[in-house]
């Protein structure tokens, strides 16, 4: 073995030999993130203060609007609108539990499964973003015609007469009725769930599987025990991709729905563009905001995920 | 175990595997591991000792062949009907569960209830009692192995399969670890299959060895067997390191074969070759570089008669404390290895000295002169072409 004992040579020292200047440097962070900030304060921080002074103001459209600290628009936005915002949020929770159903498959399937066909999937996945959201949900109006094959189908093998019972449907159509609007919301925010439960599954190695059915674990047990508690992030982040959106969705309502299966963002919507009471507006919206935050809250610490890797 | 006992046997009997795309990671394999014995599977990666390991698992299906546990034939079992448990290659210990719910994890599945009193047990045995309420990410390496041992061993399988558990840690701790291992299989009793690449690690732990090469068991015998009597190029230099000299066959001296080799004549007793020994054949004469002697070549007159002896030329030296490792070029072959003991250091022993090689007859193997010479050598193209492929 050669012993190598003589030290390298010092470094060259630099050519103007002064140290390299750190000042410069010093500020490259927050330069960086000026465009950010500012991007946060014009567009979130400032219609939120905005929107919030609109919310305790009073006065009409005529003679103008004051901030006089009006408290009770909230209450009474609220007292009028509650059967809008329970509604909201049993759609929003409805349509996110059937995406998770639908999702966790696919996802799983995508991840551990799919092999060559992996990339085509995804792709399929996500091309619906490549076409508006709106035209995608006035697709779903012709899908769901009353003269249409599916209703004509769901009416022959009599799953319409359950829906009906359920209370899901009414008569002998699927538009206009809450079952439509359910399904225009899971469609159009399943790739939300897929994505992050894809993410999630994937990152899972497969030796866990291996290990727990060497340790007497059927399959059923193993996803039971080891796959789904690991997929655990993915879950929590897919079902608040979904719901929060879906809760303050209109369109689909708007588009499938009727006046019996408006939701809370149709009456923000209406109080905004066609009857111009804007305290009321801005009050629903900070209503549904807080409901939203307190119940994404109590979720993230039931679900406990930060306990996970 | 008083009553003779083999239901803890692994008899593979043909077993193959060919995956999908053709590769044949492991041919067709007859290999019996007796109960309660440590047996080791070594071999470079890509060799099909993993694979092998994985077809008792259940993890891998054979193409053909059977596994047999004892009289129990499991070929085609699923792995969690099977009375196997393995200790994964970087372990995986399930991340979301902590210490206790790791090791207790086969036990709940089994359906046993109370397991607190096993948990607990079973984590004192391997000196983890304190850490149950950790999660496996807060222990260090050489914890989390035992833990990965504890999750297997508390289901008391009829064989335990390792799956180089030793790989991950630095090198003081994989000594303590091989130590324990061993004192722990003596304790239990029960069937270790250890598949490593390490071959000090199969010669300190197993009772028997498997060298395997590309999909095949080279030779199988017990550690001093292996490194005694190598009967390929592949065993004796993936075991140790072996210098091999090609000769020709000269004469037969009763027990013993006279070689030709270059000038010179060596002495290979017959029974420690595994080749043919036509006169006028090939050979390749063998020896460790340890068992060789060195003498300057001035002192040549002081060997004593009746050994093995070349000249040659000491190219490089290198002290490395218990002894020195020479280089020696010879007529004969280039780049003989000689590790001398250093007891008494000859001063005139440096590059550049003459000198001789000489040792004991009886020490001598000899091989197929048909094989490569570098096969098992580290990194030479023989083996690391082959688990390429």
């Amino acid at each position: 073995m050669p012993t190598l004992t003589e030290a390298p040579p010092p470094l060259a020292p630099t050519a103007d030999g002064k140290k390299p200047t750190r000042k410069r440097g010093r500020f490259t962070p927050y330069w960086l993130l000026l465009p950010g900030i500012l991007w946060l304060i014009i567009f979130f921080a400032l219609p939120m203060i905005y929107q919030a002074s609109t919310s305790v103001q009073q006065g009409s459209l005529e003679q103008g609007y004051k901030v006089t600290w009006h408290f009770a628009t909230y209450w009474d936005a609220l007292s009028q609108y509650w059967p809008q915002f329970l509604r909201s949020v049993f759609y929003a929770a409805a349509a996110t539990l059937l995406c998770l159903l639908l999702g966790y498959p696919l996802a799983y399937l995508i991840a551990f499964r799919a092999g060559r066909w992996r990339n085509l999937i995804m792709i399929l996945v996500i091309a619906p973003f490549f076409t508006s959201f709106l035209i995608r949900t006035l697709a779903w109006k012709t899908i769901l015609a009353d003269n249409g094959p599916v209703v004509h189908a769901l009416n022959s093998l009599h799953v319409l007469d359950l829906t009906n019972w359920l209370g899901w449907t009414a008569g002998d159509r699927v538009l206009a009725t809450p079952l439509a609007v359910v399904c225009g919301l899971t469609y159009n925010f399943l790739p939300f769930m897929i994505l992050p439960l894809y993410t999630s599954l994937e990152r899972i190695d497969g030796r866990l599987h291996e290990a727990a059915g060497d340790l007497y674990a059927r399959p059923w047990t193993t996803f039971r025990k080891v796959t789904f508690p690991l997929s655990m992030p993915g879950v929590v982040s897919g079902t608040l991709l979904t719901f929060i959106p879906a809760a303050g969705d209109y369109v689909n309502a708007e588009l499938l729905g009727s006046t019996d299966t408006r939701m809370i963002g149709n009456v923000i919507q209406t109080q905004f563009l066609r009857i111009l009471d804007y305290p009321t507006a801005a009050a629903l919206s900070f209503i549904l905001m807080a409901a939203i935050l307190a119940m994404v809250t109590i979720y993230i610490r039931r679900s406990g995920t930060e306990d996970l890797v | 175990m008083t009553t003779p006992d083999n239901s803890g046997d692994v008899r593979l009997s043909g077993i193959s595997k060919t995956y999908d795309n053709g590769f044949t990671a492991v041919q067709p394999l007859d290999l019996t591991v007796p109960q309660g014995s440590f047996f080791a599977l070594l071999g470079a990666s890509g060799c099909g000792k993993t694979t092998t390991l994985r077809m008792i698992a259940g993890l891998e299906d054979p193409t053909t062949g059977a596994v047999h546990l004892g009289d129990q034939e499991v070929t085609h079992l699923p792995p969690y009907k099977r009375p196997v448990n393995t200790v994964f290659q970087s372990y995986a210990l399930f991340p979301h569960l902590d210490i206790f719910e790791n090791v207790a994890f086969g036990l709940r599945r089994r359906g046993i209830k109370s397991v607190k009193k096993q948990v607990e047990d079973m984590l004192d045995l391997v000196q983890l009692g304190e850490q149950a309420r950790k999660k496996p990410h807060q222990l260090s390496g050489g914890q989390q192995q035992r833990v990965a041992v504890a999750r297997a061993l508390i289901n008391h399988p009829k064989v335990l399969l390792l799956d180089e558990p030793l790989g991950a840690l630095d090198l003081k701790l994989r000594r303590q670890m091989q130590l324990e291992l061993k004192r722990i299989q003596t304790e239990v009793g029960i069937t270790f299959v250890h598949v490593t690449h390490d071959q000090e690690e199969a010669m300190t732990m197993a009772d028997t060895v498997a060298v395997m090469n590309a999909g095949r068991v080279e030779q199988l015998g017990s550690p001093t067997d292996l490194y005694e009597n190598p009967d390929t190029t592949f065993v004796a230099n993936f075991l140790g390191t072996s210098n091999l000299i090609e000769a020709e066959v000269d004469t037969k001296n009763g027990d013993d074969i006279v070689l030709k080799a270059g000038g010179g004549k060596l002495v290979l007793p017959e029974a420690r070759c595994s080749a043919p020994t036509k006169a006028g054949g090939k050979v390749l004469v063998g020896i460790r570089p340890e068992k060789i002697s060195l003498t300057h070549a001035d002192d040549a007159g002081d060997i004593p008669e009746g050994r093995n002896r070349l000249t040659g030329k000491i190219a490089d030296a290198s002290f490395i404390g218990v002894s020195t490792q020479y280089v020696i070029d010879s007529p004969v072959c280039d780049e003989l290895a000689v590790y001398v003991q250093n007891v008494e250091r000859d001063g005139r022993l440096v590059p550049g000295a003459d000198v001789v090689l000489h040792w004991s007859p009886a020490h001598t193997f000899g091989l197929d002169a048909a094989q490569s010479l570098l096969a098992g050598t580290v990194g030479s193209a023989g083996t690391e072409e082959e688990a390429a492929a």
